[in-house]
């Protein structure tokens, strides 16, 4: 890909998602646009970028964006964090207050964390008194987590047998579909997280793991806002390993218990001394 | 460092599997089916086994089966895989005393995840 097509794609990224694209995965960024490039009859990336520049289309920009994306993802990925969640967190917060505590998978790209934390909860017993919302900035991704249907190397990723036997059907297609009882439950929604967060209300738990850590910035500091616009009071925000709100906010503080859980600034210590049961 | 025999009746498989198992550094011991893989484990019990289900002489099943009534057969972790992958089945090899299920083919991550799943790494 030339330098000026790269550049032009590295703009587009940077205004629609706030990701940072450098210069070295080019061709990773070549291999995520080239479905869209056949299908739109381009010959080179860079007829693609020439098309959009000349005439955009917000609906092929906005797929050409959201193609760009790391979609990496798998079932149970840092795990003590999910279970911290709903063992800990949530089954604590249902113990002392009454209502239904929501849940915010934040870049939720195709379903596998919102469905690690739905089976803990349905091993918990819990499906029924939480509610679990899922976005993603792309909608085939958000599609495909609706959908919940995986292949078999997706299917395995973090994944024990006995939880796919228990949880998921095998399709006549060989690919292996989450159960309707586990499914139905959760909102997916396409969302951009550089916009404000209020249409989707208030969070008891938000998980936004390894979406900052590609942004720029500026991107991580207005998600860092919005994020914390949607956090109910007491709530907690888990985000990936080695991300950090550190330098974007002061909204937030390191929850005392567990690497990588946030909570808002100035509540630590009552924070932990409740996870305690004091 | 743990051992792991590797049982699979195709020789390539068994040496694509033993490389990765070896990264993931457990010293390995290869069989070429249930019957070879039963007088290994009579001589030395490993701590796991990567059993395919379809092999000549004696198949995965009826290997897992004789391997669990063996003194000290209950203790090696066992992943059976399969390219059969019908829940009945994969329900049958579970009951039959397999720990994990892979569904062939099976690349490093998925092995790795799955030895994950049984606590052998």
């Amino acid at each position: 890909m030339h330098d000026t097509a790269f550049n032009e794609l590295a703009d587009l990224a940077l205004k629609g998602s706030g990701q940072t694209l450098v210069p070295s995965k080019a061709y990773l960024i070549s291999a995520r646009l080239a479905p869209i490039a056949r299908r739109e009859g381009f010959g080179a990336m860079e007829d693609l970028v020439h098309c959009i520049k000349a005439r955009a289309n917000p609906v092929l920009v906005a797929e050409v964006t959201a193609a760009m994306l790391s979609k990496d993802t798998g079932f149970f990925r840092e795990r003590d964090q999910l279970s911290h969640a709903v063992n800990d967190v949530l089954a604590a917060r249902l113990a002392a207050v009454p209502g239904k505590p929501r849940v915010w998978c934040a870049g939720g790209s195709t379903g596998q964390e919102a469905y690690s934390l739905a089976l803990l909860m349905a091993e918990a017993g819990l499906t029924e008194q939480i509610e679990l919302v899922s976005t993603d900035l792309c909608k085939v991704a958000t599609d495909k987590a609706r959908a919940g249907v995986y292949n078999h190397y997706d299917a395995q990723m973090g994944l024990s047998i006995h939880r796919l036997l228990a949880h998921f059907n095998k399709l006549q297609s060989g690919e292996w579909q989450v159960s309707e009882a586990l499914r139905t439950p959760i909102g997916f929604r396409v969302h951009n997280l550089l916009e404000t967060a209020s249409g989707l209300g208030k969070f008891d738990v938000i998980f936004c793991r390894h979406v900052l850590s590609g942004m720029s910035r500026t991107a991580r500091a207005r998600v860092a806002e919005h994020l914390a616009g949607a956090l109910q009071v007491g709530g907690m925000i888990y985000l990936g390993r080695g991300e950090t709100f550190h330098g974007l906010t002061d909204r937030f503080e390191p929850a005392r218990d567990l690497d990588g859980v946030w909570v808002a600034a100035g509540t630590a210590n009552t924070a932990a001394a409740r996870a305690a049961g004091g | 460092m743990k051992t792991c025999l590797v049982v699979d009746d195709s020789r390539v498989v068994r040496k694509v599997a033993a490389r990765i198992l070896r990264d993931m550094n457990f010293e390995i011991v290869e069989a070429g089916d249930g019957a070879e893989a039963l007088t290994h484990c009579r001589a030395r019990m490993p701590d796991a086994v990567l059993l395919d289900w379809n092999m000549p002489v004696m198949n995965g099943l009826d290997f897992l089966r004789a391997l669990r009534r063996e003194p000290g057969g209950k203790a090696p972790v066992v992943v059976l895989c399969s390219i059969e992958n019908d829940p009945e089945h994969i329900h049958e090899a579970l009951r039959s005393g397999a720990n994990e299920f892979i569904m062939k083919p099976f690349d490093a991550d998925i092995l790795e995840s799955k030895f994950a799943e049984v606590g052998l790494v």
